[in-house]
């Protein structure tokens, strides 16, 4: 044990005395720390953007509960508005979903800069629509990639282990007193550990430190933010563990540091890159064509049905209308029916999507089959898993969105049916339900 | 020189380990630009499936109000490049369906990137992959000790005592290495060539060589910049590292930090922001004193004179018609203002980071790659303009056909199937290289400068370098 430490004694002397290996150090810090605060960035602006919106509805239900309150029906330049029909007052309900970013973005912002995290919901909306797209952005900055702190731990961290690396080990054989190392240590292996194992120390030291001042910041304190650590512990355990082999069989500083270099490229850049040529080859980009089909084919097919075969599809797909009020009458009500329609434009719209889904689904499915070879990739969806930014963070999301529209929809059509005459209290319920479909 | 580099060449050869890396290359190559264009042939497949699917919904429309029509509107597809196979450039970042209708301007949508996990940070395993990131490094190894080494066994001394000049040494060691780059380039590019026979025309051809000259050029670069390490510093070990941490710093670090300065020096607006900005000056007009109700007042009063009645009922044409595309030509100038605020910024950022050549000649490459690939911002941008322009062709004539088709009211009115068969299809043309080119003078620039910097450092330094 006293040989282990001063073996990291020594270590840590060899390490202070190397500029190259100092300021490289440093300027991983400097990256790791503009990674942080990169995510931290996005962090609050998206939670600005929210307040923003949440702000303005709060302004429109102030608006609306007013003209409850003044025993208006709406805005006075526009008449025809009545916000005591079901359609109108759904209307002008808030009904925003927002997908407020987890506290742990600064982490990784992954996937984030790829979706729209905030919708505003009308019952005719689906969740492909065009308004749910991301935030404006330079598209070669997204493509040529955010340098956030996952990028500098799943990339940079193991090109400064190299640099750390590289002449352990190497540098002995290069100058030839090897055999000399072999004469005072009896166990190599253990000479060799020592010397990796304050580096381990250093790097998981330094990024425990780096991590705790954001986690502080942002709050996230213990929870998944000891899971992301120990994630991240163990990806640096597993390369220092490769680099150890290749310094325990390696010929020298140059020999090692092309091996090191080769596997980082091997695992880091060609074999992703390998996988999502291949996810390309099996799932091309797709165009959404059955989305689109629904979305505007199907749904024009249905305008040109009659008001009764559309009230007939209507009770169909939805059985509990045939309590309401309408339903019982014998005459039809052009205006509900019309209203109405969103209902079954709805149910396309969510098979369209659905299908959309699974061949998402299943392109994910290739990927995650592949994570035994490509542990990189792996690492690199759970550290986004981990910070609420990956791709199941935003499908979760989408599925809140159906949530409310579901709501819009079933409530439009329970309300409409049922001739409900809205007031200030309905009106309120309806903005309560519209929060996030809850 | 000359026989330096044939020299270095027969030793290259010699070595058993380079020879089996060398057809690893070409045949890793060879297959990754196959598949890089079997994938841009079956996106390219998809693609002319979906358009011709929705261009035939549109030819079969039955008899339908031109303005439903506008509501009803088409898609375009964003197409990809033939070179597009080698440099993919931001096509799975941006969308690739577009829907134009009337009234709004879409966004673009359902990128590739949305539709799945992350799997690479780096792309896709295309030909540029290889050509940016690991043939470079695989120059560096094979220049890293080749003075370095000579200098380690005393052979440079007696090279130099022989009459060989040191410059000169350099130069060709950094040929021979730089001749092996652009061997496995000529590889890449030929078979993309002779893959793509038949969708290669002139343009093409032209793309395909400016490619090739960057890409030689920065080659150059790292091969004489490495070469002059292994000279200039004492030891492999050291020349190794100091190169490693130049190409470190060139591929992974500063695009990345760069391109996140570019974005804080001229940031560009949230969405919400974008959305309401534009939102305000349709209804409180573009100089903030011409809401809405008084421009549309306006228009009525214009209308009404020109065709000298005093009703809109007496007009002798459909008012909604004209009034529908005075607000559409309005709500065109709003998205220009807006929309060109935005591309404005976009391009200062392109700019910023274009000038980051001066230090890192990878930011020159990456950007030129993605230029000559069709597969970069300009060409996006590009794209969004003319979908664009044809949907405000398509609007304007939906909008007269409402206006003077026949019907002076009634939105109930119906024009028949021939109409919509006789609107012409959206039909992207690719912008010319000549034309494209322009933007891309700053990176060719400053490759070229690299080059020639980097020939200036080897023969103006060369006599300052310590022999043993």
């Amino acid at each position: 044990m006293k040989q282990l430490f001063t073996i990291i004694q020594y270590e840590f002397r060899h390490f202070s005395r190397s500029p190259f290996k100092m300021v490289s150090l440093i300027l991983f810090i400097g990256a790791a720390v503009y990674g942080l605060q990169n995510g931290y960035t996005l962090l609050k602006r998206q939670n600005t953007e929210i307040e923003t919106i949440q702000a303005k509805n709060k302004e429109t239900i102030a608006e609306v509960t007013g003209w409850y309150d003044a025993g208006k029906k709406g805005p006075d330049d526009k008449p025809w508005i009545d916000v005591t029909t079901p359609m109108r007052a759904i209307w002008y309900a808030p009904a925003s979903v927002l997908k407020a970013p987890s506290s742990m973005m600064p982490f990784s912002i992954g996937q984030a800069e790829q979706f729209g995290y905030y919708k505003q919901v009308t019952n005719s909306s689906s969740t492909f629509d065009a308004d749910l797209a991301e935030e404006i952005a330079n598209p070669e900055r997204l493509a040529i990639g955010t340098l956030d702190f996952s990028f500098v731990i799943l990339y940079l961290l193991p090109v400064l282990a190299i640099i750390l690396l590289f002449n352990i080990a190497g540098l002995e054989r290069d100058l030839g007193f090897d055999q000399l190392i072999r004469v005072n240590h009896p166990s190599i292996r253990k000479w060799l550990f020592s010397r990796f194992a304050f580096y381990f120390l250093l790097l998981s030291g330094t990024l425990l430190i780096l991590m705790l001042v954001y986690a502080v910041r942002t709050n996230v304190l213990p929870g998944t933010f000891i899971l992301l650590y120990l994630l991240i512990v163990l990806y640096t355990l597993l390369w220092f563990v490769a680099f150890y082999f290749i310094n325990h069989k390696g010929k020298g500083s140059a020999n090692q540091a092309i091996k090191m270099v080769s596997l980082w490229l091997l695992f880091c850049v060609v074999i992703p890159g390998g996988i999502h040529q291949l996810a390309s080859l099996k799932y091309p980009g797709n165009y959404m064509t059955d989305y689109l089909d629904a979305s505007r084919d199907e749904t024009y097919k249905l305008y040109d049905l009659s008001v009764d075969t559309v009230k007939q599809r209507l009770l169909a797909a939805y059985p509990d209308l045939a309590r309401t009020q309408h339903a019982k009458d014998t005459a039809i009500d052009e205006s509900i029916i019309g209203n109405s329609s969103s209902g079954l434009t709805n149910k396309l719209m969510k098979a369209a999507a659905l299908t959309i889904e699974n061949t998402n689904e299943d392109k994910n499915r290739f990927i995650r089959n592949t994570c035994w070879f490509n542990p990189v990739s792996w690492f690199q969806n759970r550290m986004n898993a981990l910070c609420g930014t990956d791709y199941y963070a935003y499908r979760r999301y989408r599925a809140d969105i159906q949530a409310v529209i579901d709501k819009k929809v079933e409530l439009l059509l329970h309300d409409s049916w049922n001739k409900e005459t809205v007031d200030k209290k309905r009106f309120m319920e309806y903005v309560s339900a519209f929060k996030n479909g809850k | 020189m000359k026989q330096i580099i044939l020299n270095e060449w027969r030793m290259l050869l010699r070595v058993r380990v380079l020879a089996y890396l060398t057809l690893f290359f070409i045949v890793g190559l060879a297959l990754v630009t196959y598949l890089g264009i079997v994938q841009n042939n079956q996106q390219l497949e998809q693609q002319q499936v979906a358009k011709e699917h929705i261009r035939k919904q549109w030819e079969n429309l039955d008899a339908m109000n031109p303005h439903s029509a506008a509501h009803y509107g088409s898609y375009a597809f964003k197409p990809t490049t033939a070179l597009s196979s080698i440099d993919e450039g931001i096509n799975t970042i941006t969308g690739n369906v577009l829907r134009l209708e009337g009234h709004v301007q879409n966004e673009i949508v359902y990128s590739e990137a949305s539709q799945s996990l992350s799997v690479s940070k780096f792309g896709k395993l295309k030909p540029s992959l290889l050509l940016q990131y690991v043939i470079p490094l695989f120059l560096i190894f094979l220049a890293f000790a080749s003075v370095s080494s000579e200098k380690e066994t005393g052979r440079l001394k007696l090279l130099v005592f022989q009459g060989t000049s040191l410059s000169k040494l350099i130069f060709a060691k950094a040929l021979s290495v730089w001749f092996y780059g652009l061997l496995l380039l000529i590889v890449s590019v030929g078979i993309q060539v002779f893959l793509n026979v038949k969708g290669t025309d002139a343009d093409g051809l032209t793309r395909t060589a400016l490619l090739l000259l960057a890409y030689a050029l920065y080659y150059y670069i790292v091969a004489l910049l490495a070469t002059w390490f292994s000279a200039r510093l004492k030891s492999n070990a050291a020349s190794l590292s100091t190169m490693l941490a130049v190409w470190i710093l060139w591929t992974i670090f500063l695009p990345k930090i760069w391109g996140n300065t570019t974005d804080k020096l001229h940031p560009l607006p949230s969405r919400q922001e974008f959305k309401i900005a534009m939102q305000e000056d349709r209804s409180k007009g573009l100089d903030g004193h011409n809401p809405s109700d008084k421009r549309s007042e306006a228009f009525k009063q214009k209308i009404l004179a020109k065709y000298k009645v005093n009703k809109v009922e007496d007009l002798p044409i459909n008012y909604d018609g004209l009034r529908m595309q005075a607000d559409e030509e309005y709500g065109d100038d709003v998205w220009d203002k807006h929309f060109g605020n935005s591309y404005d910024i976009l391009q200062k950022q392109k700019q910023v980071y274009q000038l980051s050549g001066i230090f890192n000649p990878f930011a020159s490459l990456q950007s030129v790659s993605m230029g000559f690939s069709g597969s970069d911002m300009y060409h996006h941008l590009d794209f969004l303009r003319q979908a664009e322009n044809y949907r405000r062709d398509l609007i304007r004539t939906l909008n007269e056909k409402q206006a003077y088709g026949g019907s002076k009211t009634g939105e109930r009115w119906k024009e028949g199937n021939d109409f919509f068969k006789s609107v012409k299809d959206f039909k992207y043309s690719t912008p010319t290289v000549r034309r494209a080119s322009t933007h891309y003078g700053t990176d060719v620039l400053l490759l070229a400068l690299w080059a020639l910097a980097t020939t200036l450092l080897v023969w103006l330094t060369a006599k300052k370098i310590k022999l043993i």
